[in-house]
């Protein structure tokens, strides 16, 4: 396989690709190639949390935590569960950049962004991330049901205030809109029916999905021209029977996988294998393995998201935050933090990450990750704070990033390397004229040097 | 297509491109006459408490629901029968009495969303309750009516919703000195300094580029336009008087931009609001007294119309910890020399009709004071930023 083509399908399938691994994988068959990428993702490893510093506090419902406890206390321990939230985002990243399961987490990533949630329960929202993991790279039918019966999903979208007498449509509104047919492809008669058969989905204190049965409407629906006592359940299945829904996922997996403008026929051509039987592995494996994938259209045309370009980085230079509130400070200046999406439409993505503020601090990125460069910029408050917290001068706060840098790790891998092996390696995008000549003169001191420099073009946000 | 043309294109283009005839011509006629029009909005991050900020003095229901939060009749600086400044609005109400100040009463939209990022993300993208856009009403004003991203500038570092275009954004800055030293670093410029009108504009490497070139231009003409003019009254200390002040120094030095937007957190006083609340809006006071005073002495005022907003209002009924919870309609405060309303636009709250959750319903869409500002403020078509058409007020 060409090394471009090899690069171009790890920065799609994961995060880019080790320099070495290039090497082993040159003289391997696409086929071969793309199969050892399913097969190092076989396995599903949950991650998670040591919690059991809230085994008291375990899956106890605010009100039972106010009985239990002072506002002072209370406020506490919101503010420790609220940390593990982050602490959980900041154990995402680690794994997003050393896990085995590369094409697992890659996919993990996308579906956070299609199934978006939203929880400050870390016992929850650790469980929806683990069920995001879990399914994957599996079957799209159990794995809407999944999604739809965690705690965390049935939170945000209120359908524990669902009721038979009251019913809230929002769940079946945001699961139609946003996660499987799109705006337009489905009728307010169609909702309204729909959030009826989600009447009673609730959840336990220990965060099992329960069907609340007095709170249930038995009754019978009528969704997309079937009629009968549907559940939530059934109304999964005949929303999966409509080919728009399979034809709105590949859309989504064509804008993030292949390209962010998308080729009608080649819609078609993945919708048409996707609808078929739903299974995630087979769509993923026929667009790693055809042909067009590989055009040159497709290759360096998509901006990095920021965790791409972040974990990306790391893949090159290894790095080690000894101050993991760092990374959520980088994370919120290029506005994509884990776990914490805007809102249920989730992340835009595409253009839409790059405006004049956060170009300028992704370019910059490597060199404060990497040169000790300084940061002259604040992250925004949080609504929650207060005056003094959302204005926080951050003067204590050391400018530098603090981070251990392993570039033993770089040289090991890239020392031999020649400036323009170097520039291959790390550009896969077209490279602009003036650019490239810019680099040509460029006296070169060090592949180490020259890394970061090639890091910091507007070329490398593109993958 | 080449970069040169691309260029052409979108130096004539970025504001004339996408813009229907009718509207050009349209804006010409605007430039002549309302070309120094500039906006400040302030958005008081967290949901201030309006019932406790423009304070129902005479209404017992008030007084009912909040034993403990209310504000005793002889604290309230009184402006009308029925509504009263709190004290700690001095300030404000002294711009009041000068005829500055108009105040609209519940202000907000159908369904509310009681969560900080969903409601911000309704008033900042001017969106219906279930509708999630990707790009703010400002963000689109810029799109059709901007050439430059500084055509609307964030106080802050980086870039909120509100200024997200869907072709170009507008620029976040605390302080030029550290924007400009920002895209100034010895390498950005290196690369910078190579570019020709030669190169490929391909799709998003052209967008990125195009964004580059912006960015920098855009710091080094806030940098050294703003430069000209220093502000020498003396600000509240703290870091929303130092927003005002650089906004005061930008519109002073007469910099091209219309839009300013600061955001002053910490409003979300579900404990303990009495005095969190009270250091609240003596702050935002003050700070905004002097900056009109800046204004004025500039002769800058008469071409500025400041909006301040909150993503919602509180409960009318306090809650147990000395606080309110997350509300819905709340008042809304425009500042300028040019109101045709002076004092209260409307109606004051009305306390006996209110939402299942206890909230005020609202009377006033916030998309219908946009769509005031939008058409008769900026002079731009409104409905066109807006996506919709809403009724317009008669403030301005």
């Amino acid at each position: 396989m060409k090394q471009k083509h090899i690069q171009h399908l790890y920065w799609r399938a994961s995060f880019g690709i080790d320099v070495k691994q290039i090497v082993s994988l040159k003289s391997a068959s696409k086929s071969k190639v793309v199969s050892k990428l399913f097969f190092d993702s076989k396995e599903f490893k949950v991650l998670e949390l040591d919690l059991s510093e809230f085994d008291e506090i375990k899956y106890k419902t605010n009100k039972e935590l106010s009985e239990k406890f002072s506002e002072e206390e209370l406020q506490k321990l919101k503010n420790r569960r609220n940390k593990k939230v982050r602490d959980l985002n900041y154990a995402w990243i680690d794994k997003l950049g050393e896990s085995k399961a590369l094409l697992r987490e890659k996919m993990t990533l996308f579906w956070a962004n299609v199934f978006v949630c939203r929880d400050n329960d870390i016992f929850f929202i650790q469980n929806y991330n683990n069920t995001l993991r879990k399914n994957a790279l599996g079957d799209f039918r159990v794995f809407v049901k999944e999604v739809a019966k965690q705690p965390s999903m049935l939170k945000y979208l209120n359908n524990k205030q669902n009721k038979k007498k009251k019913p809230n449509e929002n769940f079946a509104r945001e699961l139609m809109e946003l996660f499987t047919l799109g705006v337009g492809n489905y009728t307010e008669q169609d909702i309204q029916e729909s959030a009826r058969a989600f009447t009673g989905w609730s959840y336990k204190n220990n965060g099992d999905f329960y069907l609340q049965k007095s709170q249930h409407d038995f009754d019978e629906k009528t969704f997309f021209g079937k009629t009968g006592n549907f559940d939530g359940d059934d109304i999964i299945d005949i929303i999966l029977e409509q080919k728009q829904c399979a034809r709105f996922i590949c859309d989504k997996v064509y804008r993030y996988f292949i390209n962010p403008k998308v080729d009608e026929k080649r819609l078609e051509e993945i919708t048409n294998i996707f609808y078929k039987d739903y299974n995630i592995s087979t769509l993923m494996e026929h667009i790693f393995t055809s042909k067009w994938f590989y055009d040159d259209e497709n290759i360096g045309v998509k901006i990095k998201s920021p965790i791409e370009l972040l974990v990306g980085i790391q893949k090159v230079v290894p790095v080690t935050f000894d101050k993991k509130q760092q990374l959520n400070y980088l994370q919120k200046m290029m506005g994509q933090t884990l776990l914490y999406p805007d809102n249920v439409a989730g992340w835009k993505g595409g253009k839409s990450w790059i405006d004049s503020n956060t170009l300028m601090f992704r370019m910059k990125l490597p060199s404060l990750l990497l040169n000790n460069a300084v940061i002259n910029l604040e992250e925004k408050g949080e609504f929650e704070d207060s005056f003094e917290q959302y204005y926080k001068v951050q003067k204590q706060r050391n400018k530098y990033l603090k981070i251990t840098k392993n570039w033993e790790s770089f040289d090991d891998k890239h020392q031999d390397l020649t400036a323009e092996e170097l520039k291959d390696f790390l550009i896969l995008s077209k490279l602009d004229k003036d650019t490239a000549t810019f680099l040509e003169n460029l006296e070169i001191k060090s592949n180490r040097n020259f890394c970061v420099q090639l890091m910091s073009i507007p070329e490398y946000q593109l993958c | 297509m080449e970069r040169r043309d691309f260029l052409k294109q979108s130096t004539l283009a970025s504001s004339l491109f996408f813009v229907p005839n009718f509207i050009k011509a349209f804006e010409n006629v605007s430039k002549s006459t309302f070309k120094h029009k500039k906006l400040v909005i302030i958005q008081l991050s967290g949901g201030n408490d309006g019932l406790n900020t423009i304070i129902p003095y005479t209404n017992d229901i008030y007084f009912r629901n909040r034993p403990k939060l209310s504000i005793p009749k002889n604290n309230v600086i009184k402006a009308t029968d029925e509504l009263g400044f709190h004290k700690s609005l001095a300030p404000l109400k002294k711009l009041y009495d000068q005829g500055y100040v108009s105040i609209i009463n519940n202000v907000g939209y159908p369904n509310p969303n009681r969560s900080h990022f969903r409601s911000t993300d309704i008033w900042q993208t001017a969106s219906n309750a279930d509708e999630y856009l990707s790009s703010g009403w400002v963000g689109r004003f810029i799109d059709k009516y901007g050439k430059n991203p500084y055509t609307a500038i964030e106080l802050d570092d980086s870039l909120s919703l509100i200024m997200k275009g869907k072709n170009m954004n507008g620029i976040a800055t605390k302080n030029p000195n550290i924007l400009f030293a920002n895209t100034n670093t010895a390498y950005f410029k290196k690369v910078l300094e190579q570019q020709t009108d030669a190169h490929l504009s391909e799709h998003n490497l052209g967008y990125l580029y195009k964004t580059m070139i912006e960015a920098k231009s855009s710091a080094k003409y806030i940098y050294e336009t703003s430069k000209t003019y220093k502000s020498s009254l003396e600000y509240p200390n703290n870091p929303f008087g130092n927003q005002l002040k650089t906004t005061a120094e930008f519109i002073n030095s007469d910099l091209d931009s219309k839009v300013y937007y600061v955001s002053m957190g910490g409003f979300d006083t579900h404990a303990n609001q009495a005095n969190k609340q009270s250091k609240l809006l003596k702050t935002y006071s003050e700070s905004v007294e002097v900056f009109v005073n800046d204004l004025k002495k500039n002769d800058t005022f008469k071409d500025t119309l400041i909006l301040t907003f909150s993503e919602f209002g509180r409960r009318v009924q306090q809650n147990a910890a000395g606080g309110t919870d997350h509300g819905a309609a709340n008042n809304v405060f425009l500042i300028g020399e040019n109101l045709k309303i002076k004092g209260f636009y409307n109606d004051a709250p009305n306390l006996v009709n209110i939402d299942t959750n206890g909230d005020l319903i609202h009377t006033v869409d916030f998309r219908s004071v946009y769509a005031t500002i939008l058409d008769k403020w900026l002079q731009v078509d409104d409905a066109s930023i807006l996506n919709k058409s809403f009724s317009k007020l008669n403030f301005i």
